[in-house]
């Protein structure tokens, strides 16, 4: 199942903490060799201060030897730095124990006024945040997530965007919050990091670019580990041109969690249309079962493709470090997905064809379609001597067709009659608008 | 400039005389032509194939600075005798007519000079200017055939000049009578040319040998030109016009030199002419010997020597006697100064070119000899360069190939020395004071870069000079290589100090040499036939394309880039990575700002990207691509494969000289058959399920107008026969396809005619031929559907599936795909594997009806767009809708397809 597995691809965006994760969940998943995966960890762990975690790595890699010398060695020094740092920022942390202060910070949102009152009282100086930052990394390399997250909290309501470490912060309270798995507040990270990065525009577009593809892949954390996120993620990644170019151009893997958040999106389904035709655009570049299941569906009609892309769809799914806390809800949605396709092009169904193309057995599906018919998700009726489904719609007569395309225009109209008499009210000078009213009318 | 002038006069030949004699080392050994032309001097009517002699009167008059009146009225004559004569060759008789007045003129002025200086008998040469006059008129006028074909005006000057020279040559009766009794005494003129030769020849040996020094003639060894001329001048007004003594044998040797010189330049002397030229001679003799003067005689085998390898040559000889002194040190400030000297002189219009050229590679010689160094050796070959380059006098004509051939050789010695040298810059902003020849780190001004430029264009030139059927493109075409051969070592050359905007520059030639060539290569590499790291044009494309994206700054080169490498792609089949970049690079907007070449460039690219489009059953982006250019029916001019016939003078002459000389030459050209029949394929393809589905439409919309004009012409034919050409092969099919028969339809579209007029111009052909059957088939199976649909109640997948030859999964896909679309009102029975239809087509009422509430829609919409337009948001939308990607492949619309469409729909409001 390894050819499927994104971690590789995944990787270059990520930060090494948020690798770990990943790379766990292969290991529980026995898909590569334990052996590879402890090495990889090893290799990554190495670049960072977490000397503990490493030394169990280690063991683990090499349970008959002792963790060789160098990591005591290593232990110490960052221990050492450690010790160091947290007396350069001293003052400042000093100033987070104090009630007083943490009161106030709490009360005072203007970054101005609260500047002015830590100086005042408590002798301030804002130099000092370097020391802050420096501390927030090493603290972050040691695997303190919490410990960052509040110190880099601290530094962002202090310091206004335009200092030179913002960017740099906003990515660590991100993946601090992240790693702390403090689902809420990494999303809140994740809009304001969202908007510092379109607002400003960097040096280059390849920069923003990248700022950009680095967003989606850790906002691949957030999405699918909160409810609204699957909501969240077509937003912005299928709605935001500019991420959409992104992932078009750095990274079209991102694709396959696309599909999955709007076929597990049973209110999205208008977002399918643009989904299947960025999908077809990229089907040079990037493929795999999910994109192929669409695809198969929605462009080809070919339901017994899309029968067998759905029995790949699960293992991907299941395999898929982030997608598979949705497995079921992915089924079930892609049954139903080719089910209504079904339905829409038939009038007459035999159940056995239909159990098949579904992957379930007749009764089963029978069971399926009496659920669905029952709950009114559908208009059809079942004729059980000759085991086929009827569907009970009729097709749209002419003077129907007339009455749906003339329904809405009455409501349009009221509302932009609406909006053009306050517009109206605001500057009423302007004779143009009235004329348009008229027209209207 | 360029227009050799045989009538040499007395005087200019003494000139040309003298100076030609001091070439006699240059040309021994370059031009072995000038050999033979020795050995068969005596014949005076050889006709060896000599370069052309450049000497024009207009330099010989900018030399006279100090002249006497006789001097002024005999060269007011002799100009005018030579002006007739040059007319007498073409037989202009109007301007014969006006220069016989002019002579007429000048002699009433010269009579007081001629009265005092020949004692009142008119001056020989004078009347030998008569009397060939009057026997060429004669002659003229006896020839009725030839009278017949004269223009009017020319026959009306003939009349009237034969009665003007009657009346005229009355007063001169008896001289010339007596003139015809002798003319054959020997003009004693030529005798002064002999002198000044001699002197000249004196110093002659030149540079190579110095084993001579400088004589009384050039003694002064004085570096400008101007004092040299007016030692000459100084010894031409010596002359004693007067006095003769004796004829020489040499002197008649010049005679015949030069009368085989002059007939060189005849196109085709008739025996009448030869005899004629001989009198001539004769007559110039008897004058040479009545005027020479006595005193000046010279020794012959000194002249002989001399004469036998001259060439003609104005300018420059008077001063390259004075190339280097005999003991002078040869130094890199000397060679320097004479080359200075020499470069001053170009561009001025007394120049010769040719001159010039040979005098650089003289130099080159001298300085090569002397082990100067290469930085001065490559000085003067930068030099030679661009001397080869200005040889040509008009910038809108090519080279002569010899030339062409020569410059090539030039170019890729210098650049291999440039490439063998180390330490040495060139460069542009190198002024002449910080240039550096002795040491290294050498420098020396010049840019390899322009004369490779220049050479390119040079070279676009000479092709499109040439017919390009015929076999002498195809060998200039061989120089291709060459060419680029010698862009490859200027790149490596410039590679070394890899200067980004340079190098850009060479790689954008190398791209545009490389772009529009087709390498099988990688197609086997694609198909993993081809072991790996070879290196295909697609990766040579892809490093330069990016290296200019990345560095270039003038948008310009980039553009072109861009564009380039689309096409590559475009050619080699790579569909989605060419349309991946002419989307993102947003050109499609821009394009109209660029200048014509480029533009012509990306109508190329569109071309190329229709066809690669077409390849790939992309059928609808091939028909986006082409129908731009299809649209004005100016296909040929858009790609610059051509000019238009002229019609009510659009264009004048400048512009039409622009339009040439913007015109690709014809090895770059695409097939114009070939983009018609992919775009009206296409079409098809399009447009006729569309016209099925909405048959009944009122307001249809059209979406090929040229696929339909070629239909409705082809309607309005009482009879039509079966179809010849490509575009009847089409419209057969179209008419097909109408009624759904695919078979026809395919049968028109493939069959021998059309594979050896279209098909076969792919590279895979077969595949193209299988991709269109397919598609015939399904577009069939939709029109048919679409037509038909209303006398069934329900059609069987099975009878459909066999009607054509299609699988029945490609039949329910195409099905499905209808229903659900909304386009074929039916549903399906799976049991019985059926497509049930539903009889819901609207009444005449009800469509009307449905129209109608379609365009208060529209209008609804419009005034939404418009008040978001107030809210100054609108072109924000637009430009969230407008990404290229999103647009792409939204149906129905296109690159370009969107601004019309907003033009509807305002329309509709």
């Amino acid at each position: 199942m390894a050819k499927w597995d994104l971690t590789n691809m995944l990787g270059p965006y990520l930060d090494r903490h948020l690798v770990f994760p990943l790379l766990e969940f292969l290991s529980a998943k026995q898909i590569y060799d334990q052996k590879d995966i402890l090495e990889a960890k090893l290799a990554l762990l190495n670049k960072t201060n977490m000397v503990d975690y490493s030394i169990d790595v280690t063991k683990l890699l090499h349970p008959n030897e002792d963790a060789p010398e160098s990591f005591k060695v290593r232990r110490q020094e960052v221990l050492n730095q450690l010790h160091q740092l947290t007396d350069e920022a001293s003052p400042t942390l000093n100033l987070l124990k104090n009630d007083d202060v943490m009161k106030n910070i709490s009360q005072q949102r203007d970054t101005k006024g609260l500047l002015t009152y830590l100086t005042k009282e408590h002798n301030f100086n804002i130099e000092n945040m370097e020391s802050m930052y420096k501390l927030a990394k090493f603290m972050y390399e040691c695997g303190n997530y919490s410990a960052t997250t509040s110190y880099l909290y601290f530094y962002l309501i202090v310091t206004p965007p335009t200092d030179k470490n913002y960017l740099n912060v906003l990515w660590g309270k991100l993946a601090a919050e992240i790693l702390g798995q403090n689902w809420e507040s990494a999303l809140d990270d994740l809009n304001k990091l969202k908007e510092y990065i379109d607002a400003n525009t960097f040096s280059n577009s390849l920069q923003s670019l990248q700022q950009r593809s680095w967003l989606i892949h850790w906002s691949l954390f957030i999405f699918f580990n909160l409810d609204k996120g699957r909501d969240l993620i077509i937003d912005m990644f299928l709605y935001r041109p500019n991420y959409l170019n992104a992932i078009q151009t750095m990274c079209p893997h991102i694709l396959r969690y696309l599909a999955t958040a709007v076929i597990v999106n049973r209110s999205r389904r208008s977002a399918l249309r643009d989904l299947v035709k960025v999908i077809q655009q990229e089907s040079y570049t990037y493929k795999d079962p999910i994109t192929e299941f669409l695809e198969h569906l929605y462009v080809n009609f070919d339901f017994e493709g899309a029968r067998q892309k759905l029995h790949e769809c699960q293992e991907v799914v299941y395999n898929d470090f982030f997608l598979i806390a949705c497995l079921d809800d992915f089924v079930e949605n892609a049954r139903l997905m080719i089910f209504e396709t079904f339905c829409r092009i038939h009038q007459c169904i035999s159940i056995g064809m239909l159990a098949e193309k579904l992957n379930m057995k007749p009764d089963e599906a029978e069971c399926w379609i009496v659920n669905l018919i029952r709950n009114a998700r559908l208009d059809a009726k079942i004729d059980s001597k000759l085991a086929h489904v009827v569907m009970g719609t009729q097709p749209l007569s002419p003077y129907q067709q007339l009455l749906e395309k003339v329904d809405s225009l009455s409501v349009k109209s009221e509302a932009l009659i609406a909006l053009i008499e306050r517009k109206v009210k605001q500057k009423s000078g302007d004779n143009r608008w009235g004329q348009q009213q008229e027209f209207n009318n | 400039m360029t227009c050799p002038n045989n009538e040499v006069t007395l005087i200019s030949f003494a000139i040309v005389l003298c100076v030609s004699a001091c070439r006699v080392s240059v040309f021994c050994g370059i031009l072995p032509k000038f050999v033979i032309f020795v050995v068969t001097r005596e014949e005076p009517i050889s006709r060896q194939p000599v370069a052309t002699f450049t000497f024009s009167d207009d330099e010989e008059d900018t030399k006279r600075v100090v002249r006497s009146a006789k001097e002024k009225r005999y060269e007011d004559l002799t100009n005018n005798i030579k002006h007739i004569r040059n007319h007498k060759k073409i037989k202009d008789m109007s301007s014969m007519l006006s220069s016989f007045e002019d002579l007429q003129r000048a002699y009433q002025k010269a009579i007081p000079v001629i009265q005092k200086e020949e004692n009142g008998a008119t001056p020989r040469f004078y009347l030998r200017c008569l009397v060939e006059l009057e026997d060429f008129i004669n002659e003229m006028w006896e020839d009725r055939e030839g009278r017949k074909n004269m223009s009017k005006n020319n026959s009306k000057s003939l009349t009237s000049l034969r009665q003007k020279l009657r009346k005229y040559n009355k007063d001169f009766e008896s001289e010339l009578a007596k003139f015809r009794e002798n003319p054959d005494l020997a003009d004693e003129d030529e005798e002064q040319p002999k002198e000044q030769e001699e002197d000249s020849e004196d110093d002659a040996p030149g540079p190579q040998t110095f084993k001579r020094g400088p004589s009384e003639g050039s003694g002064t060894e004085s570096k400008s030109t101007k004092p040299g001329v007016d030692d000459d001048e100084g010894s031409d007004d010596s002359m004693d016009w007067g006095s003769s003594s004796d004829s020489s044998s040499e002197s008649s040797d010049d005679e015949e030199q030069y009368q085989s010189i002059k007939d060189r330049f005849l196109k085709k002397p008739s025996d009448r002419d030869r005899e004629e030229e001989k009198r001539e001679k004769k007559k110039e003799r008897k004058e040479k010997e009545t005027r020479r003067p006595g005193g000046k005689k010279k020794d012959e085998e000194d002249g002989e020597g001399a004469w036998e390898i001259v060439k003609g040559g104005v300018a420059i000889p008077s001063e390259k006697p004075k190339m280097f002194a005999k003991d002078a040190e040869i130094d890199m400030n000397l060679v320097l100064k004479k080359l200075g000297e020499i470069v001053a002189a170009r561009g001025k219009k007394r120049t010769d070119r040719r001159e010039q050229i040979e005098l650089l590679h003289e130099l080159a010689a001298v300085a090569d000899a002397h082990h100067l160094g290469p930085a001065i050796n490559i000085k003067i070959k930068l030099a030679i360069i661009s001397s080869i380059f200005d040889y040509n006098p008009k910038v809108s004509d090519a080279m002569k190939p010899e030339y062409w051939a020569k410059l090539l050789e030039r170019i890729s010695e210098t650049l291999d020395q440039l490439i063998s040298t180390e330490d040495i810059t060139i460069g542009e902003n190198i002024t002449e004071e910080h240039e550096e020849f002795d040491k290294p780190p050498y420098k020396v001004r010049g840019c390899a870069l322009t004369i490779v430029e220049r050479l390119d264009e040079e070279f676009t030139k000479l092709l499109k000079e040439c017919d390009p059927h015929s076999n002498e493109y195809v060998q200039r075409l061989t120089d291709e290589k060459r060419v680029c051969a010698i862009i490859d070592k200027v790149q490596k050359f410039l590679e070394r100090t890899s200067v980004p905007s340079d190098l850009c520059r060479i790689y954008l030639r190398k791209v545009e040499h490389l772009y529009y060539k087709f390498d099988p290569n990688v197609i086997k590499q694609k198909k993993g036939e081809l072991e790996a790291g070879t290196q295909t044009s697609i990766q040579i494309m892809d490093k330069l394309c990016k290296y200019i994206y990345d560095k270039d700054v003038t948008d310009r080169l980039r553009t072109r880039a861009i564009l380039a490498h689309v096409y590559h792609h475009a050619l080699h089949d790579n569909w989605f990575q060419a349309r991946d970049i002419i989307l993102m690079s947003h050109l499609q907007e821009a394009i109209q700002h660029s200048d014509p070449s480029t533009q012509i460039l990306y109508n190329r690219t569109m071309a190329h990207l229709g066809l690669c489009a077409f390849r790939h059953a992309n059928i609808k982006d091939a028909h986006n691509c082409l129908v731009d250019l299809m649209m004005t029916g100016k296909t040929k001019e858009l790609l610059a494969q051509g000019l238009m016939p002229q019609r009510q003078h659009e264009r004048s002459k400048e512009q039409e000289k622009v339009e040439k000389q913007r015109q690709m030459p014809f090895h770059m050209h695409i097939n114009l058959e070939l983009i018609e029949c992919a775009y009206l394929v296409s079409a098809m393809l399009i447009e006729i399920p569309y016209m099925a589905a909405h048959e009944f439409d009122a307001r249809r919309r059209m979406i090929s107008k040229t696929f339909y004009q070629q239909l409705r012409s082809s309607e309005r034919q009482s009879l039509v026969g079966p179809p010849e050409s490509m575009r009847e092969h089409v419209v057969a099919a179209s008419k097909a396809m109408r009624n759904g028969n695919w078979l026809a339809c395919a049968d028109f579209i493939i069959n021998d005619k059309m594979n050896a007029k279209v098909w076969d111009l792919f590279y895979e052909a077969d595949k193209v031929r299988e991709m269109l059957k397919k598609l015939i088939k399904e577009e069939s199976l939709r029109t048919y559907l679409f037509t038909y649909s209303h006398v069934y109640a329900s059609i069987s997948m099975e009878t459909l599936s066999e009607m054509f030859q299609l699988d029945r999964f490609v039949i329910h896909s195409i099905v499905s795909k209808m229903i659900i679309n909304e386009e074929l009102m039916a549903s399906l029975d799976d049991p019985s594997q059926t497509v049930v239809m539903h009889r819901s087509e609207p009444s005449r009422l009800q469509s009307l009806a449905l129209q109608l509430a379609d365009k208060v829609n529209n209008l609804v919409d419009s005034n939404e767009r418009i008040f978001e337009m107030k809210q100054g948001n609108f072109f924000q939308r637009g430009g969230i809708q407008g990404p290229y990607r999103q647009n792409f492949n939204r149906p129905g619309q296109d690159w370009g397809r969107a601004r019309r469409e907003r033009g509807d729909q305002q329309r509709a409001y």
